[in-house]
């Protein structure tokens, strides 16, 4: 797959699997001034966004709604990469570049490591970036081997998966598990038996873009169930509330997943804003958009919630370390509303 | 490479390390050059997080054939680092360079530093300026401070045109350029040229001039400059002052020497010994 980009049965976007386009969109308006008091002096910790594809005005949203950490799996960036070079680079840039962009805003930035579904189908390829794999999933900051797992459900797709359960197993890291879009319901149940198979404990497994339909086998199995509030594709944040609300906050965690396709990196505290909204007590909440996260890939041993203070400080010149974060001269937060730029 | 520093630096390393420690990176030196080189990337993952410091008589002394070269206040995964490094096998030259290539490849942010921290010491030194001078133009400041600050590196290897750049990159990045090793002893005209055009910038631009960076400018200091020391004496920052009296207090040219006939209370602490460049120095 995904040597011919235009054969869109084998490389689909986002946006070709709207399954239930009757649907109304999930994502209501919702402006800052309308739920920042909702949230006040909250913290969440998004365990799945792409920063690759996003913006600093993102990021200084995303500080100021309180999100004090995130996880950046690696993932597709769009297209198909045609070189090893090119997954060096990406790699790279996920516990490199990005990471200290992150830092600039005062946002904890961690990653997980791995061969994407989609782009297993290209075996050459594949067995090159096996080979640098072990060279990304033992830095310092990777907190799991992910996302992998299913895309088309192929033969390769599965051969790839399984060399890379084997790669948690000995980098002692946990598993982010992508779910297809398609045929979700058995993606989902041949991903979590093969991990099974491969002697994986669910409890270091996280399941990700779980929703209705899956929800309930993946609890009852053991594993981490992650729901991805991403418009039109996945949930909804409405559902979401119906979710926790059904199921109660254990092993729940919500992520936004957001990318290059039309996503909000807000959805976390969005959500929670929503189910206090709804009367969902503070501490599911907690548990849910920061907490269960946190347990679930801490067992990395690479999370230290400390951390989270001590990455950011107002004062332009506070140094860490004796070395400033920010580029010459430059500030954390600008005053974007004043006419003069200095 | 000198060949006593593997054995200086293991010693040194051994001391702060716990039994087990030692044992895991001692393990990594009788395996295949993969592991040595996962090693250096699972470090963190092994040793302990805490910062090395020693006392002042080792301080910069500890690679006798560096002077300068300091290690206090490293981590000392940050140290075991550098120390895998000098495992890597030396022959034949092109699996040496392809597989520390490959570390810099693959380094996130603080192998980078490990890496760049290490370049004096690495087998065949000339190979890795290319990567030295990309490092001077790294937005990452960590990355940044390790090739330019207390680096024997950039001094002994560095072309005089990629030299200036990293002095005023430094300064660009308003860190402290009496960090950078040699940097008395490779001042140039070219590079006081520099300094006097990013001073007249800072002036038209009414921004303050971090008064260190004059200092660049003797011996190469002429008449031409003379306006714009007029100017620094006039500022109100103290630091300016002092700086522009200190040059003139080093120029050769008696115009300049005689600007300071109007401040004789800055020649005379210049001349008491209370005034001298270190006194500029910002917080390194």
């Amino acid at each position: 797959m995904c040597q011919n980009p235009n054969e869109p049965k084998k490389n689909p976007s986002h946006f070709e699997s709207i399954e239930h386009s009757e649907d109304t969109p999930t994502h209501r308006d919702l402006l800052w001034e309308d739920y920042e008091n909702l949230i006040q002096g909250m913290r969440f910790f998004d365990p799945h966004i792409h920063m690759v594809s996003r913006t600093t005005d993102d990021y200084q949203m995303m500080a100021k709604a309180g999100i004090v950490a995130i996880i950046e799996p690696a993932f597709w960036v769009g297209q198909p990469r045609t070189g090893l070079s090119s997954f060096k680079d990406y790699y790279s840039s996920l516990v490199g570049w990005e990471r200290f962009r992150s830092s600039q805003f005062g946002i904890k930035h961690y990653c997980t490591m791995g061969l994407n579904s989609r782009e297993a189908n290209n075996e050459r390829l594949a067995e090159e970036v096996m080979e640098i794999l072990p060279l990304f999933a033992f830095k310092e900051g990777v907190v799991g081997i992910g996302e992998i797992g299913f895309d088309d459900q192929t033969v390769l797709e599965e051969k790839y998966y399984r060399l890379q359960l084997e790669l948690a197993k000995k980098a002692k890291l946990p598993v982010q598990i992508h779910t297809p879009h398609r045929d979700k319901k058995r993606g989902t149940e041949r991903s979590m038996s093969i991990a099974i198979e491969h002697g994986l404990d669910p409890s270091w497994v996280v399941v990700d873009h779980n929703n209705e339909e899956t929800v309930k086998s993946v609890l009852d199995q053991g594993f981490w169930a992650a729901f991805t509030i991403y418009p039109f594709t996945k949930m909804g944040n409405e559902r979401m509330v119906s979710v926790v609300e059904k199921y109660g906050p254990e092993r729940i965690m919500i992520n936004s997943s957001a990318d290059w396709g039309i996503s909000d990196p807000l959805a976390i505290p969005k959500t929670a804003a929503l189910m206090m909204q709804r009367g969902i007590p503070k501490d599911v909440i907690r548990m849910v958009t920061y907490q269960n996260a946190i347990d679930a890939f801490a067992k990395s041993g690479q999370i230290d919630v400390k951390d989270f203070d001590l990455e950011f400080s107002p004062d332009p010149n506070a140094k860490f370390h004796g070395n400033s974060v920010l580029r010459g001269g430059q500030q954390p937060v600008i005053n974007k509303n004043s006419l003069f730029i200095q | 490479m000198n060949a006593n520093t593997t054995i200086e630096l293991t010693q040194f390393l051994f001391e702060m390390t716990t039994k087990s420690e030692r044992e895991w990176l001692e393990n990594k030196t009788k395996t295949n050059v993969l592991d040595l080189m996962t090693a250096f990337v699972a470090a963190p993952r092994f040793l302990s997080k805490k910062n090395i410091s020693y006392d002042d008589k080792v301080k910069g002394n500890l690679i006798p054939h560096l002077p300068g070269y300091q290690v206090d206040g490293w981590s000392l995964v940050h140290l075991a680092r550098v120390w895998l490094l000098l495992q890597i096998p030396q022959d034949p030259k092109e699996d040496c360079i392809k597989n520390i290539e490959t570390l810099f490849d693959t380094a996130e942010l603080n192998e980078l530093v490990a890496l760049y921290s290490a370049l004096p010491l690495l087998p065949y030194p000339w190979e890795w300026l290319s990567r030295a001078t990309d490092a001077v133009r790294s937005n990452m400041g960590f990355v940044f401070d390790a090739i330019s600050l207390l680096n024997p590196y950039p001094e002994l290897y560095f072309p005089e045109s990629a030299w200036n750049q990293l002095v005023l990159k430094t300064i660009f990045n308003r860190k402290p350029i009496h960090l950078i090793y040699g940097l008395d002893r490779r001042k140039n005209k070219e590079l006081a040229i520099s300094i006097s055009d990013f001073i007249d910038e800072r002036f038209a631009a009414g921004r303050k001039i971090p008064p260190q960076i004059l200092r660049l400018l003797t011996p190469f200091s002429n008449e031409e400059h003379s306006s714009t020391l007029i100017r620094m004496f006039a500022s109100e920052e103290s630091g300016e002052k002092e700086a522009a009296a200190l040059v003139c207090f080093e120029s050769k040219e008696p115009k300049l020497r005689s600007l300071l006939a109007n401040h004789p209370e800055l020649e005379l602490s210049i001349q008491n010994g209370e005034l001298d460049w270190s006194k500029l120095e910002s917080i390194p």
